[in-house]
């Protein structure tokens, strides 16, 4: 590895800057391991104070600091530098408004998220202690649960770029199946209701680059599949 | 802020995804029957006289109208599924898809007097 990496980074001030514009820097290798978040914390504290984007936990766990990478979206902090081709162009993620620099606005995300309720919904009474979950049924929610919300799937949707006001996109879709597949929710039949829709739901033409861009691993476009399998057998 | 008024869900959407990939496996079955028959005529195992009995007989009238209908449909499907992504504007998406519908009607049911030779 060289002690130099060079970066590309997108730049865009809308009370200062008329269009973005991409800026280098060249910063000096300061661990073994090094992720793209050290990068950008060391332009950040040593070259430039205005880069702006954001950054919370630091290891793959809060979703905040989700970028396009080399054309590609994923965790800056759990992307390693090595490996990654010079410059190493970083942008925000795609078709979301810039507020500013690298930090987008994520209001719609988070409505559509709030949209598919997540949260558990029953009808019989709480029990006196929790709600069981047989070993069983725990392991369903393997692959759903494990979502940190970062966005980088849905801003990598074809589908939800051209019709993102109406398409759920794959992250709200993986979690809607999180709680469908929750053995101890009990609303099932509502939450199959609520996104049984040409645009909600029926937008995801299985192109997979959710899959792709997932920084967790997942594959949104399973949790998306298994919904319209739901669907179809409610049906037939 | 929400960005946009979320009119809820419209209940639909299954049936035109279970009818592309119904209308895609009979098509997947179906569409190798012409091939076969346009491959016999040119490598001569079926002379013309043949072609018109094949083509006359009820199973193929019937699995022609199948082919057919299973075409239209799926072409219908796909077609509007790329008019619902591209043409944002609603009057426009809505008059694309009623046009679309209409001509290949039209065309599907051209089709179907040829192969039942309605009219005589």
């Amino acid at each position: 590895m060289t002690d130099v990496i060079k970066l590309s980074v997108f730049r865009y001030d809308p009370e200062k800057d008329d269009k973005p514009f991409m800026q280098s820097y060249e910063v000096a290798v300061t661990k073994p391991g090094m992720k793209l978040l050290d990068a950008l914390n060391y332009i950040k504290w040593h070259i430039d104070g205005t880069l702006t984007y954001r950054r919370s936990c630091g290891e793959g766990v809060c979703g905040s600091d989700g970028l396009n990478i080399n054309g590609v979206n994923g965790l800056a902090c759990i992307t390693p530098i090595e490996g990654l081709k010079q410059p190493i162009h970083v942008r925000p993620l795609p078709s979301m408004h810039v507020i500013r620099d690298l930090v987008v606005d994520m209001n719609h995300f988070f409505d559509q998220y709030r949209q598919i309720q997540p949260w558990m919904q029953t009808t019989t009474p709480t029990p006196e202690h929790e709600r069981l979950q047989s070993p069983e049924g725990r392991k369903m929610l393997d692959g759903q649960y494990e979502c940190v919300l970062c966005g980088c799937c849905t801003t990598a949707c074809p589908s939800w770029w051209w019709n993102g006001d109406r398409f759920l996109g794959p992250a709200a879709l993986l979690q809607a199946n999180r709680w469908i597949v929750d053995s101890r929710d009990e609303l099932t039949g509502k939450r199959l209701d609520q996104i049984e829709d040409a645009f909600r739901l029926y937008r995801c033409h299985q192109i997979m680059n959710c899959m792709e861009a997932c920084p967790k691993d997942l594959n949104p476009t399973a949790a998306i599949d298994s919904i319209k399998r739901k669907l179809l057998a409610r049906k037939s | 802020m929400k960005l946009t008024k979320e009119p809820g869900s419209a209940r639909s959407g299954i049936d035109d995804w279970y009818w592309q990939r119904l209308s895609a496996v009979m098509l997947a079955l179906l569409l190798p029957l012409p091939f076969v028959l346009i491959i016999s005529v040119y490598s001569g195992g079926v002379d013309q006289l043949g072609l018109l009995d094949l083509l006359d007989h009820f199973v193929s009238r019937l699995l022609h109208t199948l082919l057919i209908l299973a075409l239209i449909v799926h072409a219908y499907m796909g077609l509007k599924v790329i008019f619902e992504d591209y043409v944002q504007q609603i009057g426009w998406r809505v008059t694309l898809i009623a046009g679309m519908l209409v001509v290949m009607s039209g065309f599907g049911l051209w089709w179907l007097a040829i192969i039942w030779a309605w009219g005589g």
